[in-house]
């Protein structure tokens, strides 16, 4: 009996091998092209066209509350050089987004090495560990809010085991807030991370450690040399992504800090936001976008191209 | 080929990128006389309210079809220029600043005297002149509500000169009571101390402050307002907040109080609709002091419904928001809930059927004294009101201030700002 895959779906034509083979191809194609088609047309309306859009609006003073707009120039791209504001968003951000990738990127590779098993416990422990990733930013900023006011869960639970005597400030003070922001976004990214570094371990042979065993490198040789060597195109990965993501994060500080105390947390993002609906400003809003947009590509293409020469040199 | 198939990407995009904000204005859009009204939910304003004060206010425009579109948070200023910049600003705004959308034409000014008949300040949030939100009811802020009880254990009196006041916190602190309650996570809540000594400070020895601000006259980096600014930064720097004030939410700031845990909290007049029965003898209510003692009231007059200019129907949308506007059931809630007090002409608290604590009645009394009355700085709904994100810049001004002791700097960058907004 012949497999399913191979019986021919145009029986009429069977007599005729080329044909049958020629409808089959172009059928599989056209569905092919159809599929690209709508995935292109769905990135053109909903990623290439809003960003020319965008790019466009920078270099005028639209305002969301006024119909048309004037063209000036690069007097938006000027302004944001002296702007005080941005540059301590921009800063905050940058140093958010390497300080979480970092973190992010060690819980995740120490979690991964702690869950590469094949035990059921194991498979929950690391669907546990992917949780925070699936839950909406704004959950996640309610929840952790929760946790970290005042009378929160953590000053709580500090307080009962004789830890501090006074709740701890983690959202009222500048300096502690940028923590706790950061600790909990780093806590989002680790199920990410977890999951592609779990994955790239999967993939190495269980034979390099056999050798390198029989070698007589214990387990922190085994590590540099075969684990952190072949989870390199992983890291490359998964540390871009998260600088990405990072640097255009918005709904987890809005919810958890509003930016504040003091503009402390202010993320880009939250700036660009502020900047279009708060002061009405929609072209200098699109101008940071922009610059936004140009230093996440920036950076992420450093990245990229810094860790892709480290895959190979290692 | 891929060139006609690129064109044709392209213009499918053009096309659905059209469809999708062209959506029109409100009912125009939506024909069959269905108004679009923007709303917001508080724990006073509950999606009850909302549903019972609309059918009530339908029952006056016969056939009219309401389609609530509720802003995600109280921020309702933001959310409506979301909507408006995706061609779906609506056509009836509950409780927006208006002065953010009048150059720009967006909104339609009540009849005059409709509202000269009808309100007690008819142009208490008058725009250049015109009243683009009926001003139904008024709030004061901040005020500074107190315990008697934590008063009287350590012996302190009511102030009414700031050097009472800070006597008054340093006997509640001696007497191992934390003086000052804050919700300071919530930017709006830490900036109160700062409002009320700017609003008494500099706004009641010269009531026209603002708009000498707005013609460039004064700054906030100007001698008066630092120190004004500065008495808050002293209320720092002394801990008569309590500890980790900007780490406590709002939320948890009515919780504290009302559990004693603080013996003071300056607050809008809106926390009299938080005060629990069993505390209504024991929390009094005071006006933010001044150097020498004299009632400066830092005002503002809310209102109700602002009607869009492209409204399809502005006869119906005119008649359902005076009929909501002069709703006895919706200031009722206002009222009791939100501790708001009612500025309509011909009528007492009686005639709303409220129940209301010692401390509304007392506190209503400024709004019926001839006291100087001021807008309250950064909360203002007429030609008072801030320019673009004014008020949350002084609403971070004042968290700075927790953790900063340039005070010039910061009322600096306030003047920074405002210069941003109005270029």
């Amino acid at each position: 009996m012949q497999p399913l895959s191979d019986a021919p779906r145009f029986p009429h034509t069977s007599r005729f091998p080329h044909l049958s083979h020629w409808l089959r191809d172009t059928t599989e194609d056209l569905g092919l092209r159809l599929i690209a088609a709508l995935g292109l047309l769905l990135y053109l309306v909903f990623i290439v066209v809003p960003v020319f859009m965008s790019l466009r609006s920078s270099f005028t003073d639209e305002n969301p509350l006024r119909s048309g707009s004037h063209w000036i120039g690069l007097a938006n791209y000027s302004e944001m050089l002296h702007d005080s504001q941005l540059r301590d968003s921009v800063l905050f951000t940058l140093a958010l987004a390497v300080g979480v990738t970092v973190v992010a990127n060690m819980i995740g590779l120490a979690f991964a090495m702690l869950l590469d098993r094949t035990e059921l416990s194991y498979r929950v422990l690391r669907t546990i560990a992917f949780l925070p990733q699936v839950i909406s930013g704004v959950i996640v900023g309610f929840v952790w809010k929760t946790i970290l006011t005042e009378d929160g869960l953590l000053n709580d639970l500090l307080k009962r085991t004789h830890v501090v005597h006074q709740p701890v400030d983690w959202l009222g003070t500048p300096h502690l807030a940028q923590l706790s922001v950061g600790i909990v976004v780093a806590w989002v990214l680790s199920g990410f991370t977890t999951v592609v570094y779990l994955a790239a371990l999967q993939n190495i042979p269980r034979e390099l450690y056999d050798a390198g065993s029989i070698d007589g490198a214990n387990s922190r040789q085994q590590f540099r040399m075969i684990t952190l060597r072949m989870v390199a195109p992983a890291t490359t990965i998964s540390v871009t992504i998260s600088l990405i993501t990072v640097l255009k994060l918005y709904d987890i500080i809005q919810v958890l800090t509003s930016g504040g105390p003091a503009d402390a947390t202010q993320s880009t993002a939250q700036y660009i936001v502020k900047m279009a609906f708060t002061s009405d400003r929609f072209g200098y809003a699109s101008a940071i976008a922009m610059f936004l947009l140009a230093l996440s590509a920036v950076i992420a293409l450093s990245v990229t191209s810094i860790l892709r020469r480290r895959e190979v040199d290692l | 080929m891929l060139r006609r198939s690129a064109a044709a990407l392209v213009a499918a995009g053009v096309l659905v990128l059209t469809a999708c904000s062209d959506s029109g204005s409100g009912s125009s859009a939506n024909g069959g006389g269905t108004l679009t009204y923007m709303t917001f939910n508080s724990p006073s304003l509950t999606p009850t309210f909302w549903k019972q004060s609309i059918a009530r206010a339908q029952k006056d425009v016969p056939g009219v079809k309401i389609k609530q579109v509720v802003a995600p948070s109280t921020d309702r200023d933001s959310y409506a220029k979301q909507l408006q910049a995706s061609g779906q600003f609506p056509d009836l705004l509950q409780s927006i600043t208006p002065s953010q959308y009048t150059a720009a034409g967006l909104l339609r000014p009540y009849d005059q005297s409709w509202v000269d008949q009808n309100f007690l300040l008819p142009q208490g949030n008058a725009i250049k002149g015109k009243v683009y939100i009926p001003p139904t009811n008024s709030q004061i802020i901040p005020l500074v509500f107190y315990h008697k009880s934590l008063f009287k254990k350590a012996g302190a009196q009511v102030p009414t000169t700031w050097q009472q006041f800070l006597d008054a916190n340093a006997k509640l602190k001696s007497a191992g009571l934390t003086p000052m309650e804050l919700g300071g996570n919530d930017p709006f809540a830490a900036a109160m101390p700062l409002t009320g000594a700017i609003s008494a400070d500099v706004l009641g020895k010269n009531p026209r402050w603002i708009q000498q601000r707005y013609a460039g006259k004064v700054k906030f980096a100007d001698s008066d307002v630092v120190a004004a600014a500065t008495k808050m930064r002293t209320l720092v720097t002394k801990g008569y907040f309590e500890q980790g004030a900007l780490n406590v939410s709002y939320a948890d700031s009515i919780k504290n109080f009302n559990a004693g845990k603080a013996a003071m909290y300056p607050m809008g007049s809106w926390y009299l609709g938080s005060i629990p029965k069993d505390q209504w003898n024991d929390i009094g209510v005071f006006p933010w002091p001044t150097d020498d003692g004299s009632v400066v009231v830092p005002f503002a007059v809310g209102g109700s419904m602002a009607i869009a200019t492209k409204v399809g129907d502005p006869a119906q949308a005119t008649k359902f928001a005076q009929a909501w506007s002069l709703d006895p059931d919706n200031l009722k809630a206002l009222i009791e809930g939100d501790g708001a007090y009612p500025m309509l002409k011909d009528k007492t608290l009686a005639d709303y059927h409220v129940t209301v604590s010692p401390a509304f009645s007392d506190s209503y009394a400024y709004v019926t004294r001839t006291d100087t009355k001021v807008s309250s700085i950064g909360w203002a709904t007429n030609d008072d009101a801030l320019p673009g994100s004014g008020n949350n810049d002084f609403y971070a001004a004042a968290q700075a201030l927790f953790n900063s002791g340039d005070v010039k700097g910061q009322m600096a960058k306030l003047d920074k700002a405002w210069s941003t907004s109005t270029q």
